[in-house]
């Protein structure tokens, strides 16, 4: 459309026509660039509602509506034994903290109804406070031993409608008809937050607490989901890169051009398309079943990430050698480096900001990955942390985008706003890796 | 070289890098016999004998995919690195070919140096692309003497008064003439026989060849030059030897003024009156 010479010109072409042929340029490019607005105008819309949507459900995730109450820690209860050690307080059950939770409530009613709001009564209170609050009350006793016997101000998680109600996730009238929740109890919740016993406060537990089942969302977090994808970005950092660049360095530049390499070529190319899921059945059969390396560990979730990763860190790896000048490697040979020398000493250094920021995006695309995952167990739910290195890489754990598929597989309404609150950290992570890729390769990066 | 016998009595071919290139003035410092060259299925070299005169300028004329390149780039064995190219027949550095499994490539390159078409000094500073090649092959004992080396260099390719205040300064910062001098040091640095360029002035304007073109003839006395060129005036202007290159044989080769004055082949003839090329 913009050739010129199309038609044969018999005759030489008059001044007009030529302006004709130079406004239907101009009017052709003026079309391209209108083009590539519209275009990048989608994009960045789409990208706005994405986030716009993902902030706006998932941020309230990172607040949690607690009841401030006093409480009397009992050592005939809680420390039988009279040892605070421990170990021995390990030994008391969650049973035990039930008592002193609703002693505890039944003062804070007797306070309100002296204070002028009797309607509050210590059932409803119970009915309000969440289900997980004695192992919450539990695990505050066993990290501080040394404060049974006191009265303690202790912060009790509410149950996960309270929450959603104050957040205003869920109004009285979307709430009717539902069996979880007792009218009262919203009454309740707005005199509570006037008065300012019950309030939202930061929520550290949902980045370092671990999973919760579907009746207490509101104690659930993405600490062993965090850990898990953590271990597994460590090996894949520790295999991929090295594998991944030593692959390529071989291939382009020391390899020799023959049917092999070429066939090895391919299926590199190949492999970066193949889907993830492929990836995970083959850790399912080679790595659990042949190698019997144990189902959820961080382990074979890293191996498949991986072997997931290679083709992309081989391949943007190799583009970035061979866009390094010939010229380069050229001076240094003519001065009689060897090919090693020369490749390490001038290649290498010169591709560093290539190759650094296609393993970074390896990486990233790597702690994005949910299906493979899925079939190595890592779906699984786990509560208990994996131990430190290394024997942690064998224990069981979840990914952080499993652990965002698995909030978004179960039914309560607080779990929308955590697998979005879930998303934000991801994406947060991921943030900050593209971050890193952006400075290290304007570090190395060299003008020639 | 290798087999001599060591005898106080009898004169010793010096094997110090250094004075080795002092060889009698007026032998062949390189002589090549049938050289062949294939690219895969295609032949870019015919047959080629050349005898290349020690301390004199060598310049290959010739129009362009003529192989004068390609014999050039067979002389330092950078052929070698192309995978599809063949190389056959003999090219002999003072009586030794450089095929022979006794002489190493790495070696063989130090001893003749190359300057590129393209200036292309490596992204680092300037002292560090002088220093790299007496580095590799450790020429050097101690800092001092590596300095006095890169400085020699310089100064010898007529770059020290511009760049000795700058010498960390990156050298692709440099002009265009400037970068192909210090290319010129860099291949000099490492104390070669032969120089060998490959149209190094095909990038620069007048003035920044005439400055390498002086600087060739300067170089002439310590070295053995062979140089690529396009340019039939640049040929006539620094070479005493030229050799004429046309469909991958050599045509014709001879003192530089006969070549120009009076060709002895036709195609010579039509080549430099620009009737062929």
């Amino acid at each position: 459309m913009t050739d010129a010479t199309a038609t044969a010109p018999t005759a030489p072409r008059t001044r007009a026509e030529r302006d004709a042929l130079t406004r239907k340029r101009y009017a052709a490019e003026r079309r391209f660039r209108l083009y590539g607005m519209v275009a990048i105008g989608i994009a960045i819309t789409a990208l706005v509602v994405l986030l716009a949507s993902v902030l706006g459900r998932g941020l309230p995730a990172f607040t949690q509506t607690v009841i401030r109450a006093e409480i009397f820690l009992d050592p005939e209860a809680l420390d039988p034994a009279g040892t605070r050690d421990p170990a021995e307080i390990r030994k008391v059950l969650t049973f035990a903290y039930s008592p002193l939770i609703t002693a505890s409530l039944t003062s804070v009613a007797d306070e309100l109804a002296a204070g002028g709001a009797p309607e509050i009564t210590p059932a409803l209170l119970a009915g309000m406070v969440s289900e997980a609050a004695t192992s919450q009350l539990r695990d505050y006793v066993i990290a501080n031993p040394d404060r049974i016997g006191e009265t303690v101000e202790f912060e009790f998680l509410t149950s996960g409608r309270i929450d959603q109600y104050v957040k205003g996730n869920i109004t009285r009238e979307s709430s009717e008809g539902d069996i979880r929740l007792d009218p009262a109890q919203l009454n309740a919740a707005d005199e509570l937050m006037a008065l300012g016993v019950m309030e939202r406060k930061f929520n550290w537990s949902f980045i370092t607490g671990p999973d919760a089942s579907e009746n207490r969302p509101e104690s659930a977090g993405l600490g062993v989901a965090l850990i898990g994808s953590a271990y597994m970005m460590l090996i894949v950092l520790a295999l991929s890169i090295p594998i991944g660049v030593a692959t390529s360095i071989y291939l382009e530049e020391f390899a020799p051009k023959n049917w092999l390499t070429d066939v090895i070529e391919v299926n590199i190319s190949n492999l970066a398309a193949v889907p993830s899921i492929v990836f995970g059945i083959l850790g399912l059969t080679f790595f659990i079943n042949f190698m019997h390396l144990p189902m959820s560990a961080p382990i074979v979730g890293g191996l498949v990430l991986t072997l997931m990763t290679l083709p992309t860190i081989i391949i943007s790896t190799r583009a970035a050698l061979k866009s390094v000048p010939p010229s380069i490697k050229e001076a240094a040979l003519g001065v009689g480096a060897s090919k090693m020398q020369a490749v390490f000493h001038h290649v290498l250094p010169l591709a560093m900001p290539g190759i650094l920021t296609g393993s970074i995006l390896g990486l990233a695309q790597a702690l994005g990955e949910t299906a493979p995952l899925l079939l190595i167990g890592m779906v699984a739910f786990v509560r208990d942390f994996p131990g430190p290195l290394p024997e942690g890489l064998f224990e069981p754990a979840t990914a952080l985008p499993v652990q965002i598929y698995n909030f978004t597989q179960r039914a309560d309404p607080a779990f929308v706003e955590r697998a979005s609150g879930a998303i934000i950290v991801l994406l947060l992570f991921l943030l900050v890796m593209n971050t890193i890729a952006i400075i290290l390769r304007q570090r190395f990066e060299r003008s020639w | 070289m290798n087999t001599v016998v060591a005898d106080p009595n009898v004169f010793q071919p010096a094997t110090d890098k250094g004075t080795l290139h002092m060889s009698e003035p007026g032998k062949s410092k390189l002589s090549a016999r049938k050289v062949n060259v294939h690219y895969a299925d295609k032949q870019a070299l015919f047959d080629v004998d050349l005898e290349i005169p020690a301390n004199k300028v060598t310049s290959f004329i010739g129009p362009s995919g003529c192989g004068k390149s390609t014999f050039l780039r067979c002389i330092n064995r950078m052929n070698d690195t192309i995978p599809i190219c063949r190389v056959e027949g003999g090219i002999e550095l003072d009586g030794t070919d450089i095929h022979d499994p006794s002489i190493d490539v790495v070696e063989l390159r130090a001893r003749i140096g190359m300057v590129f078409q393209k200036p292309n000094p490596f992204p680092k500073a300037i002292y560090e692309n002088v220093a790299y090649g007496p580095k590799i092959h450790g020429m050097t004992r101690s800092k001092a003497e590596l300095d006095e080396l890169v400085h020699g260099a310089l100064r010898k390719a007529g770059l020290w008064n511009e760049v000795k205040d700058r010498l960390q300064e990156p050298g692709t910062g440099l002009s265009g003439g400037q970068q192909q001098r210090l290319c010129i040091a860099r291949a000099i640095a490492t104390k070669p026989e032969v120089l060998l360029m490959d149209e190094p002035c095909s990038a620069l304007d007048p003035i920044a060849t005439a400055i390498i073109e002086e600087l060739i003839d300067e170089l002439r006395t310590n070295y053995t030059i062979v140089i690529v060129t396009h340019s039939m005036q640049q040929a006539a202007r620094v070479s005493q030897r030229t050799a004429f290159f046309h469909l991958g044989n050599l045509i014709e080769e001879g003192m530089t003024e006969d070549i120009f004055s009076n060709p002895r082949e036709k195609r010579t003839e039509d080549y430099i009156s620009g009737r062929i090329g």
